[in-house]
């Protein structure tokens, strides 16, 4: 075996993407040699412009050994336990996508279907009121998750906003430390042998030969476009193409939630940051930043494994880019191949992602094709015919609130509901087996519940006494 | 199963009727199950001692296959795991590199449900099942009766009677009415048919195209005949013993000891399968040999027009990983999901096929690996099996973990990491490559921490009752005779 391992990496792109590739290769790879080529960095790429992260950050960190205490402290990072969304259901009711729980399951009855129950019998409040997390992010509050499980402080998590600049300069220390080696140089030229990669020339002269290459190009995709230039367009379904960024000062304590609002023209999303609210509009033409939208069919081909926006380009709703990376990192890990880089390896791998891909892609997609605008950017957005998996989603739930089960799926139950119920998209009929359980121990609950939530979130301090506490 | 699921959890919604005949015996012949089987007993709120004691039924940690990969070799596919995995990398990689160097011992006893087996210990899991599962062997012909108790319990209809006639719907080309007879006529808005190889409905009566896979499955034909148990323990296993023309099964039960044949008809025949059993069978058999025949396949669609089909008359898989009752279960708990609100939508006609055709798929894979993966040339049988095309998922499956002891994931369906690990390595498929994460710690290392492992299960195992001890006291602790 020891003959067939990888024994040396290059990773082309020293944005944050490629400084986490490295990072977490080095690490669970002792005996490997890692070099990062940092090349200049592509705005367009925005897993490394970013700053929001899902809850999955925690795996992360934990696996290339960052602390969250250490990040929050030196204001890198703040918590993020959801978005509000405004403007985007037809009843102009806002609503909060968290991460967690959406009420209490009865039995083995979904939260959603009882709540189903209960609105239609006028007794509900909006869906997100039942969530802890929600309650958290409209109180602009933070706690971390109680350990007990059977505590309502249990059921929710949180994600991290990561200032970019200062967060990319914690991960170079990282892989410095992990033993990385770095070279601020853009690449040249690229050496083919027999469909692999053979090596790098560099602008500054030298030559880097490695077993893998991983890039971190952005969406110019300049490693894995030369083995293979499959790419899927998924522009019908995620329409907005420009993205302008831009940055405002702040003095105050940011909230702990993002904001996405819409309008006629599209949408604009908030991610306050310790110091400074990074702000994103999303235009369907104008000028802006070009977002392409699709993936690539195959991001691991060989030797060359394309992550970030050089795999999967999507725009930042939810600021589910750098999550993709992160977990695109640990799937290459646990099914790193032999040296000979066999396609039935690198295809499980390919396989594996395509399925997390494309129901991410669903999720956000959602959030277009149903949204309650009628006018202007939106006004043709209903009427496009979903991708065949989103089809099916929204078939088995506008009928009889069922979400079918996908492999690999990271978006949760609670997500979509979340989202369908926020938009406004109701079943036409509630699960049957629902419909065994009488009302009023639906509403009593429901009712027992919004209270216990009310009273839990009170108890909770402001965000800014959580960051004094903690040193900041 | 089906009449018992669909009062418990749809009552509210629907009527069941449940039509049934003395007249026609069922296949059960001692029934081996999958860990599965509980969350349906659960579920259906029945106490699992009296249900256990109801049905002489016994504890199953696993399925021990001998003679398979090559005569004279054994191993257990068990309900647990090996070992356990280290910075998220499953054991089995640390198990190869030091198998690799020539060290690290057996696999097998790193299953704490192997070090169980060996010793006929059982207790049910502490910590529920993180370490390890069970199922049940019960006596299926009296399993059937008490499902039937509970479901006319809780409000199902039963009709005694034979189905005459099956009446169709002129205009929709539904399935109306049975006609019994006695000359009843039982209406429906959906059917269930669980009437078996006969396939009522969705065979006799619809015509469902059936898919054949006897060309990857060539057993099918089995013979059965339990026998008095021979000796003082009971195995908490089930076994399965490679013959020269299929396999043998060996299901012990509280009161008797299930035994049977699986064999193909092209290389052997029934006189001489026969024989062979009763060469095989450890007591004096209880009954005659009985001879059931069978084709490994499944109806391109088990829910068509107003039919469901479950069980047998939906497909046939041969018992060798005790997967039928499973697939009954699964195939109900798709109806469940999928009920029809209001009228049958073609959507989600779909969708129950689309899940089902998951499940049969996935465990064809499993089963031909059995017999694939073997070097036995001893037989005209061994011979076509081991020399066959097998489906490509298949093909791209071992492929998978012959480079680097990866198997392909899922984890809706039967069948995980664990189980596939133990046929490929049973069966001798030793990859050549491991996960490259694992190179970090020394072999000595490796080796103390396995040490240690089988130490730790040694003396748990060593603190446990027999398996016959623990059933009992189980069926003491709930009264009535033993």
């Amino acid at each position: 075996m020891s003959d067939r391992a990888i024994r040396t990496i290059a990773v082309a792109g020293g944005g944050i993407v490629g400084q986490s590739a490295a990072v977490a290769f080095a690490r669970a790879l002792p005996d490997t040699r890692v070099t990062v080529v940092e090349t200049k960095l592509d705005p367009a790429a925005l897993a490394d412009v970013l700053p929001t992260t899902w809850p999955g950050v925690a795996h992360f960190h934990a696996a290339i050994g960052i602390d969250e205490g250490e990040l929050v402290r030196a204001g890198i990072a703040t918590h993020h336990l959801g978005t509000m969304f405004e403007g985007w259901s037809a009843s102009g009711l806002e609503w909060v996508h968290s991460f967690g729980d959406y009420g209490k399951p009865i039995g083995a009855i979904p939260f959603d279907h009882l709540w189903w129950r209960a609105h239609g019998a006028g007794d509900a409040l909006p869906y997100d009121h039942y969530s802890v997390g929600a309650a958290l992010a409209r109180a602009r509050k933070f706690v971390h998750p109680a350990a007990d499980a059977r505590s309502l402080g249990s059921r929710y998590q949180y994600g991290l906003r990561l200032d970019p600049p200062a967060y990319l300069e914690r991960l170079r220390k990282q892989a410095a430390a992990s033993g990385v080696a770095s070279i601020a140089s853009d690449i040249a030229e690229i050496e083919l042998r027999n469909g692999f990669i053979a090596a790098l020339l560099l602008d500054d002269g030298s030559r880097v030969e490695a077993d893998l290459f991983i890039d971190c190009t952005g969406p110019s995709a300049r490693l894995i476009s030369l083995v293979d230039g499959s790419f899927e367009d998924w522009s019908l379904w995620l329409p907005f193409d420009r993205l302008q960024l831009s940055e405002q000062r702040s003095d105050t304590v940011p909230s702990t939630a993002d904001r996405a609002f819409a309008t006629d023209e599209g949408w604009t999303i908030e991610w306050p940051l310790r110091d400074r609210t990074i702000q994103g509009e999303l235009r369907v033409g104008g000028s802006g930043i070009a977002l392409a939208r699709g993936r690539r069919l195959r991001p691991w081909v060989g030797n060359v494994l394309a992550l970030g926006d050089a795999a999967i380009a999507l725009d930042p709703l939810h600021g589910m880019n750098i999550d993709l990376a992160q977990r695109a990192i640990m799937l290459a890990l646990e099914l790193l191949p032999t040296r000979e880089f066999d396609p039935v390896e690198t295809g499980e791998y390919n396989r594996r992602f395509d399925l997390v891909t494309r129901r991410v892609r669903d999720f956000i997609a959602l959030h277009y094709l149903r949204s309650g605008r009628t006018n202007g950017v939106w006004a043709d957005l209903a009427a496009r015919e979903p991708p065949d998996s989103l089809a099916r989603t929204l078939d088995q739930y506008e009928y009889r609130a069922r979400l079918p089960f996908h492999e690999e799926e990271s978006v949760t139950r609670d997500s979509w509901t979340a989202s369908l119920m926020g938009l406004g998209v109701l079943p036409i009929h509630g699960d049957p087996q629902a419909a065994g359980i009488p009302l009023d121990k639906i509403t009593n609950a429901m009712r027992n519940l919004a209270a216990e939530i009310e009273q839990s979130v009170a108890g909770v301090p402001n965000y800014a006494d959580y960051l004094k506490r903690i040193g900041r | 199963m089906t009449a018992a699921a669909l009062v418990n959890q749809l009552g509210h919604a629907c009527e069941v009727r449940l039509i049934e005949s003395e007249e026609i015996g069922i296949v059960g012949v001692g029934e081996a199950t999958l860990p599965h089987i509980r969350f349906f007993v659960e579920a259906l709120g029945i106490d699992e001692a009296d249900f256990m004691k109801a049905t002489h039924a016994t504890f199953k940690l696993g399925i021990a296959f001998h003679d398979f990969g090559r005569i004279g070799t054994h191993y257990l596919h068990p309900f647990g795991s090996f070992g356990a995995s280290l910075n998220n990398v499953p054991f089995h990689h640390y198990w190869l590199r030091l198998h690799a160097a020539g060290r690290g011992g057996e696999i097998w006893d790193t299953s704490i449900c192997n070090v169980m087996t060996d010793e006929c210990r059982f207790e049910p899991p502490a910590d529920g099942g993180a370490l390890y599962n069970y199922a049940y062997q019960f006596d299926a012909t009296l399993f059937g009766p008490y499902l039937r108790n509970y479901s006319v319990a809780r409000g199902a209809v039963r009709t005694e009677g034979k189905v005459v006639e099956v009446e169709l719907d002129s205009e929709s080309a539904k399935v109306a009415a049975l006609k019994l007879e006695s000359g009843e006529r039982i209406e429906g808005d959906l059917f269930v048919d669980c009437s078996g190889f006969r396939a009522l409905l969705i065979g006799q009566t619809l015509k469902e195209e059936w898919e054949d896979w006897s060309h990857w499955l060539p057993c099918d034909r089995a013979v059965a005949m339990p026998c008095v148990p021979k000796g003082e323990g009971i195995e908490p296993y089930t076994r399965a013993h490679a013959m020269s023309a299929g396999w043998r099964w060996r299901i012990p039960l509280q009161h008797r000891v299930g035994n049977g044949y699986v064999y193909s008809s092209a290389h052997t025949s029934d006189d001489e399968a026969a024989e062979a059993l009763r060469a095989a069978v450890e007591g004096a058999p209880m009954a005659d040999p009985r001879v059931l025949k069978f084709r490994a396949g499944r109806r391109k669609r088990s829910w068509s027009r107003n039919v469901v089909s479950i069980g047998l008359a939906s497909g046939f898989l041969e018992p060798l990983e005790s997967t039928s009752i499973y697939l009954v279960q699964g195939a109900i708990a798709q109806l469940i999901e999928m009920f029809p609100i209001g009228r049958i939508r073609d959507d989600d006609v779909a969708e129950f096929n689309r899940a089902v055709d998951v499940e049969y798929d996935r465990i064809r894979d499993f089963l031909i690996l059995h017999y694939h993966a073997t070097t036995r040339d001893d037989s005209s049988f061994w011979d076509h099996v081991r020399t066959m095309d097998v489906p490509d998922s298949l093909h791209e499956k071992i492929r998978l973990w012959q480079r680097s002891a990866r198997v392909e994931k899922y984890s809706q369906g039967l069948f995980f990491e664990p189980s596939w690990i133990a046929v490929y390595l049973g069966q001798g498929i030793i990859p050549e490559g491991w996960d490259q994460r694992v190179n970090g710690p020394s072999l000595d290392q490796l080796d103390a921490a396995l040490d240690r492992l089988r130490r730790q299960l040694a003396e748990r195992v060593a603190a446990m009752p027999s398996h016959r001890d623990f059933l009992s006291s189980r069926n003491a602790s709930i009264g009535g005779p033993p």
